[in-house]
């Protein structure tokens, strides 16, 4: 516990951490990134390369500051040390170029809007040139790609948590953004509506050729989905391992029982077992 | 969209809503039929003085004989009533939309709205006649001052309570501050909002009567105080029955308004 009442000049010694990651084809990267909040150091020294078009899951213990990252990323919190860029601009800047898409564990949907007007809400807000019209057909073209089509005037509490969940991605994606950053989308989802959020989520994925990064404690979710893991490790929360999937897509839920699938749900939960042990720097 | 198409779908959201009432409400029309029986035979029975607890039959007696002039002075209440409560409603949002929007202006504001909450309002009453005198002014001065509050405070509570993540979201593409005020918390706060627009109508239903015990020339509050001096309690009575059926009527217009406002609203839309 004491070890994470740190200052700026105990994250400065860790620095000598040797940097392995390529930043060539990065749309994403976090350089040197360290994050103090009300005295505790969140997240330390962290680097990281999110390859443009790319599946990039981050997963860790709870606590591990993982989606603090992902708020890194999203210009809604600054770092205390190092920089993140998103295509060589500052996340802020990104965002208002409309190049970030958001979806949290909650939809947060309006409940006073159908779906359709849900859809388009952020995308309403970020460019007020559009018409009604145009939101809406915007908005419907968004549903169609999430599978919701048809329910385009249902208001939210007629929907399921998995489709309220797809509209939160559909309200992401109207904005047309270069990234997808997922905190937990299907964290508060059954497990088979899940599954089948994810098959979804690789489905746009590469009909769209979106750059997501996916916040997830589900291994299985992290090895189905993604091309890359990051595994988190806690006090501080800092990059321990990274894994690179290398199995073809597409993929679908077969997957999982194939032995090469199994092998790294193995080799994935070995790493995250000893991420759970605090260290000051690995 | 044609008219026809919406009538039919309210009748239809209306006739389980009837058929309930019936099972809702018998039990308690029942209690209150005998109630009224009992104080009828208890009165007769026990021959109790007219001017102590007069029988129902002698209040519809003197609401019947004084119809004319009870209604006149129940027009004048209700008047009172539906002024001061638009008056609330209208400041007790405004205030709040202040506390919000102006951060330097809420920080200063918020404190002393709770501080005034424990002046005794219906005191303030014959300072108010002072000021104003003994028409209209005084009536709405007073409904505004005891009902404004709870308007207030349950837009606020609403206002406040939306979601961080959400927030987040409208900061990501940028929204400004008026943006996520009247985008996203004014509509966010409505169902709360009218929560406190129904308790501010039954507050201004005592403001009109006491502002009126304090000084009128008519009203219910009048007719009540001029009764009980010259003992004529059935008139006292049958004149609290009106501010009883008042209060009721608007107390169940603000709960048809909560449904015309907020229709999504989470204890609508469970069914």
């Amino acid at each position: 516990m004491r070890q994470s009442a740190m200052r700026i000049d105990t994250i400065r010694a860790a620095e000598t951490r040797p940097t392995t990651v390529r930043h060539d084809d990065a749309l994403i990267s976090a350089k040197g990134v360290s994050l103090v909040l009300s005295r505790q150091l969140i997240l330390q020294n962290i680097d990281l390369s999110v390859p443009k078009g790319s599946f990039v899951s981050l997963i860790g213990p709870s606590g591990c500051g993982k989606s603090t990252l992902l708020k890194l990323m999203a210009g809604l919190l600054q770092p205390t040390e190092g920089s993140v860029s998103i295509a060589g601009l500052p996340p802020v800047e990104a965002a208002r170029k409309r190049m970030i898409g958001l979806v949290f564990q909650e939809a947060n949907l309006l409940p006073w809007k159908n779906a359709v007007d849900n859809a388009s809400m952020l995308l309403s807000i970020a460019d007020r040139s559009l018409s009604r019209a145009e939101l809406r057909a915007r908005g419907q073209e968004m549903l169609e790609l999430v599978g919701l089509g048809d329910s385009a005037h249902k208001q939210p509490h007629e929907l399921s948590g998995g489709m309220r969940q797809r509209v939160a991605i559909a309200r992401a994606l109207a904005l047309d953004p270069a990234v997808l950053l997922m905190d937990e989308p299907f964290g508060a989802l059954d497990a088979i509506t899940r599954d089948s959020m994810g098959q979804s989520l690789l489905d746009i994925w590469q009909r769209t050729g979106k750059t997501i990064v996916l916040v997830t404690h589900s291994i299985d979710e992290a090895i189905h989905l993604s091309r890359h893991v990051h595994v988190l490790g806690i006090k501080p929360g800092r990059i321990t391992e990274s894994l690179d999937i290398d199995l073809p897509y597409p993929r679908d839920l077969s997957l999982t029982e194939e032995p090469e699938f199994v092998r790294l749900v193995v080799q994935l939960r070995t790493m995250l077992r000893e991420s759970h042990q605090p260290g000051a720097s690995s | 969209m044609s008219d026809q198409s919406l009538n039919t779908a309210a009748e239809s959201r209306l006739t389980p809503i009837l058929v309930a009432a019936n099972d809702r409400w018998l039990p308690a029309i029942i209690l209150l039929v005998a109630t009224v029986v009992a104080w009828e035979a208890a009165v007769r029975i026990f021959d109790i003085s007219a001017f102590i607890v007069p029988a129902p039959t002698a209040i519809a007696r003197s609401l019947i004989d004084q119809w004319p002039s009870l209604m006149q002075a129940t027009l004048v209440t209700a008047g009172e009533i539906l002024f001061g409560f638009i008056v609330s409603v209208a400041v007790g949002i405004a205030i709040a939309l202040v506390i919000v929007r102006f951060d330097w202006l809420g920080r200063a504001l918020y404190p002393l709205v709770v501080l005034f909450q424990n002046v005794p309002k219906v005191a303030l009453a014959p300072i108010f006649i002072l000021w104003f005198g003994y028409g209209l002014a005084p009536k709405i001065g007073l409904i505004l001052v005891i009902a404004f509050f709870p308007v207030t405070l349950s837009m606020l509570a609403g206002m406040q309570s939306v979601d961080r993540s959400l927030l987040s979201l409208m900061n990501s593409v940028g929204a400004s501050q008026s943006q996520i005020l009247f985008r996203i918390r004014v509509p966010h706060s409505l169902p709360q909002l009218m929560a406190g627009t129904k308790i501010a109508a039954t507050l201004s239903v005592i403001g009109a009567i006491v502002g009126e015990f304090a000084g009128a020339q008519d009203g219910l509050g009048y007719v009540i105080q001029f009764a009980s001096t010259q003992l004529d309690t059935a008139q006292v009575f049958a004149a609290l029955l009106l501010v009883s059926v008042l209060g009721i009527v608007f107390y169940y217009a603000a709960e048809i308004l909560e449904r015309v406002v907020v229709p999504w609203a989470p204890k609508f839309s469970r069914a």
